[in-house]
């Protein structure tokens, strides 16, 4: 019998009962996987990111991704579109988390990130080529395989709607836009060979406070509080708790966590000294405004709220923060935190959390448009 | 009848246990307790003797001379013992204890005194009222004069709770949205516990109060100088009332003559004379006050106040120095 035909004998006895073929089956199973393991542990594959896929892995890996985004984003868009308040937000954190891949106008992706594999694009060009809601779900949990890092927090989608209403900003910015977008009121001196060299400036102030907060004026954006005149332990304590993941931002976690304990003490001193900005007290409805002066003076007793000026005062404690004169932005994007249950792992969190959480959605409004009503206190007294 | 007979039996075993707890209807210190321990006592005795006979037939009927053991088998005893005697037994105790409890259900005279509680998750609400002056506050502890009628107001603000306390009568409900009247009285001075009776969610097993029957004059004096003040004079004192202040307390809780005006928890206007904390949960010492406000969930989980984890010791200190001058 020639080698064929027997060939084609066994071939019909393995594959003649679902048994047999069955078997047949596990069997090559087995033999890919031994075979894929001999081929991991020999060494062979050349695991260098220097030398690039194949196209047609390049290309079968990108098919993959941008089904596998499609496939998981919302379908929801950006509630408003040109919303300065956060495209500024999001600017300064582009500054801090993104910029350096990534590059930004004016300032091309470094050479040590474009040498990743897969190098990071440039934002402008591709920014385009996704819908609002898939923008928010690469920022948010970021892609595997490709060194694109999840959002620091994964519980404050407000912080990263912001970042992507600035991507949509993006690519119409030059380089004096984005400067002005992301950095505020920082503007940094043309440096001397020596500053350069010894480093006692930093080039592009990534953890420069005043990006969002403002130092000679106040915040650019109303997402962000103004820190001028706060007690200085009620700054000193949010910025460890931020450090610690004890309060949720991925912004403030990701501009605090490298801050020494000396620098956090001599950063809350100095806005602590600050002189409140002159800033006009918001316009709020005089309805809204009056319902929230009635809780934050008297509570709502029946569902167990306290007053807010309880401890909200200027006579409160330095732990607590000031709240006359914030931005009611700010302000109810805060309490709506609180009031999904975050940020009640601190020692203060733990006393406004449970607070925070009898307030409802319209009470929240209401109180933050009173404080933003009120005209903050000009002068630096704390 | 019969299983429920065990019960009195195992009662009566312990009733000299009991009698000298402060928290017992077997030692009652008022009116409406007394009849209520009167027709309990009843209850007990006549069903021992019916538990008797019950055994005696049973006995009978295993071991008994034919004869008896005929007519415990006939249709008789089943007509008369079965169906007749609990009928006319139970009916004659119904119209005792209507008669008895009589007082309770309607009172021909005005209260002397009327004291407002109200349930809350987790605690008590009170307010005496006073002849042209606004009602006092209080939590917690109830001040009352011996021998006299008190009227409790009871309601509850949030789920049902029941006002029990065992030695001076029996417990009453507080429903949301109604007002229920108790009227009690303390014959002799003395201090007498009450518990919540009606689950009331996490922490009902520490709701508990406290009665402290007093003289009248005692009693007098004390409603008397709710009003009265002492500016504190120690500088530890001063401290411990700017500390009150400024952490917020006085948002939830309410210290008569100063800023603090909360409604949210109890008053805390003369905190430091109560014998207990936490609506009667852990003895009033410096120590267990201090840990209740650093974080209440030790002494008593499911509490509704947050963790205020913010004092230094001296500050605590002061804090819990100030609370207790509160009398």
């Amino acid at each position: 019998m020639s080698p064929l035909a027997h060939a084609r004998r066994v071939a019909v006895w393995l594959l003649a009962t679902p048994r047999r073929l069955l078997g047949v089956a596990g069997a090559m199973a087995v033999v890919v996987l031994v075979g894929a393991f001999l081929f991991a542990w020999s060494g062979a594959y050349n695991v260098a990111a220097s030398t690039g896929h194949f196209r047609i892995v390049d290309y079968f890996l990108r098919f993959g991704m941008e089904n596998s985004v499609k496939a998981h984003a919302p379908s929801i868009s950006l509630s408003e579109e040109n919303d300065e308040d956060r495209v500024r937000l999001g600017a300064a954190h582009f500054h801090a988390g993104c910029a350096y891949c990534h590059g930004s106008p004016g300032t091309p992706i470094s050479p040590v990130a474009a040498s990743m594999l897969p190098p990071p694009p440039d934002l402008s060009d591709k920014v385009g080529l996704w819908r609002d809601g898939e923008l928010f779900w690469i920022v948010k949990h970021g892609l595997k395989y490709a060194g694109m890092p999840g959002f620091p927090s994964l519980h404050r989608d407000d912080e990263i709607w912001a970042v992507v209403a600035f991507l949509r900003r993006l690519p119409s910015l030059d380089r004096h836009g984005y400067r002005a977008l992301a950095l505020g009121e920082i503007e940094p001196e043309p440096q001397s060979g020596a500053e350069i060299a010894t480093g006692q400036t930093e080039a592009d102030a990534i953890g420069a406070c005043a990006r969002c907060h403002g130092a000679r004026r106040g915040p650019p954006s109303r997402l962000v509080p103004i820190l001028h005149g706060q007690p200085a332990a009620m700054i000193e304590n949010a910025l460890h708790a931020y450090a610690a993941g004890e309060r949720d931002s991925g912004v403030m976690q990701t501009a605090a966590a490298d801050l020494s304990n000396a620098a956090v003490g001599r950063l809350a001193r100095y806005y602590a000294s600050l002189p409140r900005p002159v800033a006009q007290a918001e316009n709020s409805e005089p309805a809204a405004s009056a319902r929230g002066e009635a809780i934050a003076r008297a509570g709502i007793p029946a569902r167990g709220v306290p007053s807010c000026l309880g401890c909200h005062s200027a006579e409160a404690a330095p732990e607590y923060p000031r709240l006359d004169g914030q931005p009611a932005r700010y302000l109810e994007g805060q309490l709506a935190v609180w009031r999904a249950g975050l940020n009640d792992r601190s020692t203060t969190g733990k006393i406004m959390a449970p607070i925070a959480r009898r307030l409802g959605e319209a009470d929240a409004r209401d109180v933050a448009a009173y404080f933003a009503s009120l005209a903050p206190a000009p002068e630096a007294s704390r | 009848m019969r299983r429920g007979a065990v019960i009195p039996a195992a009662m009566v075993g312990l009733a000299g246990l009991s009698a000298c707890s402060p928290q017992s209807a077997l030692s009652p210190a008022g009116d409406e307790a007394e009849r209520i321990a009167l027709l309990s006592w009843s209850l007990f005795a006549g069903a021992a003797v019916i538990l008797s006979l019950v055994l005696a037939a049973l006995g009978a009927a295993i071991w008994g001379p034919a004869r008896i053991r005929r007519v415990l088998s006939g249709d008789g005893l089943i007509r008369w013992g079965g169906t007749v005697f609990p009928v006319v037994t139970l009916s004659v105790l119904l119209g005792y204890g209507l008669w008895l409890m009589r007082e309770t259900i309607a009172v021909p005279t005005p209260p002397e005194l009327r004291i407002d509680v109200t349930g809350e998750q987790w605690w008590w609400r009170i307010a005496y009222h006073r002849e042209g002056a606004a009602p006092v506050s209080e939590a917690n502890e109830i001040r009352i004069p011996v021998g006299r009628d008190i009227e409790f107001t009871l309601r509850s603000n949030d789920v049902i709770h029941s006002f029990w306390v065992p030695s001076l009568g029996g417990k009453l409900d507080m429903i949301p949205g109604r007002t229920n009247r108790l009227r009690l009285k303390a014959d002799r001075p003395g201090v007498y516990r009450g518990q919540c009776a009606e689950y009331c969610g996490g922490p009902h097993a520490l709701m508990a109060l406290e009665i402290v029957a007093v003289p009248q004059a005692e009693f007098d004096a004390w409603l008397a100088a709710a009003d009265q003040r002492g500016r504190p004079a120690e500088g530890r004192l001063v401290r411990g009332e700017q500390l009150f202040l400024s952490a917020g307390c006085g948002a939830c809780h309410a210290v008569r003559g100063t800023q603090a005006a909360g409604v949210v928890g109890p008053d805390l206007s003369r905190v430091g004379g109560r014998r207990f904390l936490g609506a009667a949960t852990v003895p009033h010492t410096p120590e267990n006050l201090a840990g209740f406000i650093i974080n209440p969930q030790t002494v008593k989980p499911g509490a509704l106040m947050p963790p205020f984890a913010i004092f230094s010791a001296e500050e605590i200190s002061a804090l819990t120095s100030h609370l207790g001058s509160l009398r």
